[in-house]
This record gives C-alpha cells, sequence and structure tokens, in this order.
C-alpha cells in the first residue's frame, strides 16, 4: 500500500522530465520574417515565444511592439543574431542569401515556408508551424477549418453563378488615391478576385499603370480598392478626384466598391484570407434586390 | 594664403581616425560582445593559441561577419575615394565623380538585367546565380565606361569635353534603361533593386571580397604613382605634355583604373554615393592640391568615412539596418558644408 504513492510520484516525475526535454527541443525563441508566417505563428498561440519580426508582419497589430528587423529581403544578420533566436521562420523570400549563411553558420535554425498562393501550400505550412510549436492538433483543426470557409466560399461562388453572370472587376492598389496600380495576371490580387469568383478584366502581366482613357475602356462592374495611406470612405473619394474617368464606370454608378486590405497581398496565405474572400464574393454576388 | 594642414599631421590624423574606426567596426554591432571577449576572439583569429571558452559565439560573429565586413567597408570606401580623386584630376573639375564616365550608370544597368532579367536568361548553372548580379554590374560598368572613352577618342586624341558630354548622355541612356526594368520588374524584384541602389555592406563574406581586395591594391598602389603626372595635368593638357607627361596614355589609365576599381565596388556592395565626390574634396580643403598628398590622404579617409558611415547604418535601426548610401550623405554634407562655409569666411 505504501508503495503506490511513491510509484505514482515517480510517475509524475518521469512525465513532467518527458514533457519538459520535449519542451526543450522545441525552439523557444522566434524570429520571423514573413507577414502570413507570423499570423499562424499567433494564430496557433505561438505569439509569446516571437522576439522579433520584419515590416511585412503587421497582423494582429500586437506583432508591432516586437523588435523590428526590417524587410524580410534586406535582413542582417548581426541585428538577428542579437535577438539570441533558437529559430529564424520566413518564406523563400526571405533574403539576401549570404545573410541566411552567416545566420545558419552562427547555429541558428532556419525554416523556409512557402508563399505559394495554393492550399496544398497552406496545408503544408500549418503542419510544420504546428509540429514547431508543439500544436499540431491545433494546426490540423485549423487547417481544417480553413478548408470548410473556402470550400463554402466555392459553394456560394458556384451557386450564385448559376443565376448571375460573374462581374468584372478590377482590383485598384493605390496610395492616397493618386495613379493606382492595377492587378494584372498571375498577380495575388488577381488570385483573389477568381477565388471569389470575378473575372479580372485586366489582361496585364503583374501590376501594372493603365492610362485613364484603359480604364475607362474597360468599365468593370466592380472596383476592389487597396489603399496603403488610407482606408474607406478616405480612400474611395481620393481614388475619384484622382481619377475622374473612374465615377462615370457602371461600379461606381451602381456604388459597387470594395475596400481590401492592401497586407493581404503579399507574402502568401493568411488565416485572414477565407473572410475577405467571403467578404469580397458577398459583393461579387449580391443577393438579389427586392425591386 | 589659406592655412593648410601640414601634410605630416594630416597623414598621422587620418591613420588615427582609420585605425579607430576599424577598431569600432570591429567591436560594436548590434550583438553586443563584452570587449575582453572580442580582444580574445581577435587574437585567436590571430593565430594566438588563447583558450576557446565559451567564446564559439563571439569568434563566429568577429570572423565571419564584422571582419568581412570591416574590411569591404575598407576597400570600398577607399577606392570610390581614390577613383573620385582620379576622375577630378582627369576633368579638371571639381564636379567630377566616378559617376561621369557612366562607370556607376552601367553598373545599375547590369544590377537591373540581373534582378529582373535574371528570370528571363534561364540557363544560368546554379552555382553561379549567387555571382550573377555581381559580375553584371561589373561588365556593365566596364562596358558603358568602354563606350564613353571610345567616343571621346578621335584621331588618337582623348576629348575630355567630348568623354564629359558622351558620359551624360550614356548615363541618362542607361537611366531610362533602368527605368524600363523599374518597369517590367514585379514587386519583389523592384525592392531588390531599390535597396541595391542604395548599397549596403550587409552579408559580406569572404568569397565575395577577394576580388575587391585585389583591384583595391592594384588602383592604390598605382594611383599614386601617377600623382606627380595628375599635378602637372592641373596645368592644361598641353602644358603636361610639354612637362614631359604622355597625356593619352595618363587619360587612359585613369579612366581604367576607376572603371575597374568603381565597378568592383559597385559589384560588392551596391551604389554608394558620395564618397567619391566629396572625399577628395575634403582633403583638398584641408590639404590643398597636391596629388602626393591628396592620392593616400583620399584613401584613408575614404575608408574611415565609409566604416563609420556604417557603424550608423547597422547601429541606428538595430536590429534592422539601414542601406549606407543614406548614412554617407547624411554625415558627409553636413560636415562638407561646415567646411565650405568655413572657409568662405
Amino acid at each position: 500500500m505504501m508503495r503506490r504513492p511513491a510509484a505514482l510520484i515517480g510517475l509524475c516525475a518521469g512525465l513532467v522530465l518527458a514533457t519538459q526535454a520535449l519542451a526543450d527541443e522545441l525552439p523557444r525563441r522566434w524570429v520571423s520574417a514573413g507577414g502570413a508566417v507570423s499570423e499562424w505563428i499567433s494564430a496557433l498561440g505561438g505569439e509569446q515565444r516571437l522576439v522579433g519580426v520584419d515590416t511585412t508582419s503587421q497582423h494582429p497589430a500586437s506583432l508591432k511592439a516586437l523588435p523590428g528587423i526590417g524587410y524580410q529581403r534586406q535582413l542582417s544578420a548581426e541585428g538577428i543574431l542579437s535577438l539570441r533566436p533558437d529559430v529564424l521562420v520566413g518564406t523563400e523570400e526571405m533574403g539576401p542569401p549570404p545573410v541566411l549563411a552567416q545566420i545558419r553558420k552562427a547555429g541558428v535554425r532556419i525554416e523556409l515556408f512557402s508563399s505559394r498562393a495554393e492550399l496544398d501550400a497552406v496545408d503544408d505550412n500549418l503542419k510544420r508551424l504546428g509540429s514547431l510549436l508543439g500544436a499540431e492538433q491545433k494546426a490540423a483543426e485549423l487547417a481544417a477549418g480553413y478548408h470548410q470557409q473556402l470550400d463554402a466560399v466555392q459553394a456560394k461562388v458556384k451557386q450564385a453563378q448559376a443565376a448571375q453572370k460573374a462581374p468584372g472587376v478590377l482590383l485598384l492598389v493605390g496610395h492616397a488615391g493618386a495613379k493606382p496600380l492595377i492587378a494584372g495576371q498571375g498577380t495575388s490580387g488577381d488570385w483573389l478576385l477568381r477565388q471569389a469568383g470575378a473575372r479580372n478584366l485586366a489582361a496585364h502581366p503583374g501590376y501594372k499603370n493603365l492610362s485613364v482613357e484603359t480604364l475607362a475602356a474597360l468599365d468593370p462592374d466592380v472596383l476592389v480598392f487597396s489603399d496603403r495611406s488610407l482606408n474607406g470612405e478616405q480612400a474611395l473619394q481620393a481614388l475619384l478626384k484622382e481619377n475622374p474617368a473612374l465615377a462615370a464606370s457602371r461600379a461606381v454608378r451602381d456604388k459597387r466598391l470594395v475596400s481590401l486590405d492592401p497586407t493581404l497581398l503579399v507574402g502568401g496565405l493568411g488565416p485572414r484570407l477565407p473572410a475577405t474572400l467571403n467578404e469580397l464574393a458577398g459583393a461579387f454576388y449580391p443577393v438579389a434586390k427586392a425591386p | 594664403m589659406r592655412r593648410r594642414v601640414q601634410p605630416r599631421t594630416l597623414f598621422i590624423c587620418l591613420t588615427l581616425l582609420c585605425l579607430l574606426a576599424i577598431g569600432l567596426s570591429l567591436t560594436l554591432g548590434p550583438v553586443s560582445l563584452p570587449l575582453f571577449d572580442t580582444l580574445r576572439a581577435g587574437l585567436r583569429l590571430l593565430g594566438v593559441p588563447v583558450s576557446a571558452d565559451g567564446l564559439e559565439q563571439t569568434e563566429m560573429i568577429l570572423g565571419q561577419i564584422r571582419l568581412p565586413r570591416t574590411l569591404l567597408g575598407l576597400a570600398v570606401g577607399a577606392v570610390l575615394a581614390l577613383c573620385g580623386v582620379a576622375m577630378q584630376g582627369l576633368f579638371r573639375n571639381p564636379l567630377a565623380d566616378p559617376g561621369l564616365v557612366g562607370v556607376a550608370s552601367g553598373a545599375a544597368l547590369g544590377a537591373a538585367v540581373a534582378i529582373v532579367g535574371g528570370s528571363w536568361l534561364g540557363g544560368i548553372p546554379q552555382w553561379f546565380s549567387p555571382y550573377l548580379l555581381s559580375v553584371c554590374a561589373f561588365v556593365g560598368g566596364l562596358g558603358v565606361t568602354a563606350l564613353v572613352y571610345r567616343l571621346g577618342k578621335h584621331d588618337g586624341q582623348t576629348s575630355v569635353a567630348t568623354m564629359l558630354l558622351a558620359g551624360i548622355a550614356l548615363t541618362a541612356l542607361a537611366g531610362s534603361a533602368v527605368g524600363l526594368f523599374t518597369y517590367l520588374a514585379d514587386d519583389a524584384t523592384l525592392r531588390t533593386l531599390t535597396f541595391w541602389n542604395l548599397g549596403s555592406l550587409n552579408g559580406a563574406s569572404y568569397e565575395r571580397l577577394w576580388p575587391l581586395l585585389l583591384v583595391a591594391a592594384a588602383v592604390a598602389l598605382w594611383l599614386p604613382r601617377r600623382a606627380q603626372a595628375l599635378n602637372a595635368l592641373l596645368l592644361g593638357e598641353s602644358e603636361a605634355r610639354h612637362l614631359g607627361v604622355e597625356v593619352e596614355a595618363l587619360k587612359r589609365e585613369l579612366v581604367f583604373c576607376t572603371a575597374l576599381g568603381v565597378g568592383a565596388a559597385v559589384a560588392a556592395a551596391g551604389l554608394i554615393g558620395f564618397i567619391g565626390l566629396v572625399v577628395p574634396h575634403l582633403v583638398r580643403l584641408l590639404a590643398g592640391p597636391d596629388h602626393r598628398v591628396l592620392l593616400p590622404a583620399s584613401l584613408l579617409a575614404g575608408g574611415a568615412l565609409l566604416l563609420f558611415a556604417d557603424l550608423v547604418a547597422r547601429l541606428a535601426l538595430a536590429p534592422a539596418e539601414l542601406p549606407i548610401g543614406i548614412v554617407t550623405a547624411f554625415i558627409g554634407a553636413p560636415f562638407f558644408l561646415f567646411l565650405l562655409v568655413r572657409r568662405r569666411n
């Protein structure tokens, strides 16, 4: 009878030691150089392990209080080492390569994640982040939820397309309204638009300026605008003031204008994406209005 | 006559300044290392057998990050300043800087081709791609300078005035070509291009350092030998010819030296403005126009100024880093203005 409590204590101690050892192997101090990666880390409950983030890590807002390591392509080896990280995470956009080599040489683990706009990439990223954070289950849940939300958007779009024509849309990325860049084929913005069931009217590759005349001739059904300095109504007013040609378009006449957070357009697919897609799809396929 | 600093005093001061800059550059950084550890690690790097307990990190940071960076800064600063002297001597114009013969704009064009066009070129072997940018920048700088030189040459005579104008025209042309590449660039390459144009000593490594050190040593050894000829050239081309200077050979050598030196510096660290223009002026204000003093003094001052600028670049926003091109002008320009105003009074 006396033995049992002792055995129990022994077992408990063993368990504690085992988890301790496990926790020791997981990196404790994290530096993240990728916006979406930082967001996923926060979503997985690992925010308190972050000791530094790059300039693209803007969400959640609490990340801005952390030491900044600069732009992800222009990292400084000694700067990052001064934060004494166990691991540096980022996307394949992270660089420059000689700096990464120096960081690796100093014994810091570097984990690269994909910034491709594909679901496979999100699954893979989440799985690896989950095991690095010791939150495999949470990661699996988040991935399942992500799929579910995206499937729901797809279903909604498909259903709406049976009744309505896909709207022609332009995505304008600008700074205080002046000379916006139009998201063309192959851009992350284009991917967003198509996922939400729109036809991107811009046929050029990359982000380009279009002449006012071209804009007017494309006559979009819906305008999505993404402004780095103003938001909402202010951004819209600035945009229309700088580009009077747009005021005559169908989108403005019918007041079908949507604003989009510009931070969603960089650094791969993040956790806020499904909600945005849902919002965009809602704007592209409005529930039939009462006559 | 304005009071001038004695060359000896100037050299002693500049050497001390340079040593101070090297010392600070090796001991200061975002990672704060105890001074004693840094000294021990430094001794170990020099081959002195000191116990290595707990020194791995210090040794790594000193040997792999700070030392190559310091050497890169010294070499780039010295070469830019020396080539600045060469160009101001060649054009007999205080506004001349190494960019005037097109080497900077040519290098920028080469860099734009490498950064934006690298993905279109295709068929680049894996081992070569890390060096593509440097090689393209170097070749671009050399190519445009050669073209400027060819255009200035007529009947075996090189007209400095024609070269100047050709340099301006080709700089404009290269600028618009860079603009075209900027237009074609996507977000990512655009950022890389912008940062390259501001220069940085970040990520210096020995394998990239050797070619520059060789070129810097060659330029630093060769240019001072032509100090007398440069002095003669100050009087005018025909005067120099009467004094027995082979003016054509001198011009060719100056242009070649600048293309090689600035091309290598830009290939290693990106475009760093200001040093080549202002360091020779600073030294001239202090010590007068004698090239026998001007050349070696500019070498020391250029190296020291770039190292001090780099200290600011790496410490001001730590753990992030500023591009050094911003800092050189920010430190150097007010100092230069101060000297100008003082001289006027």
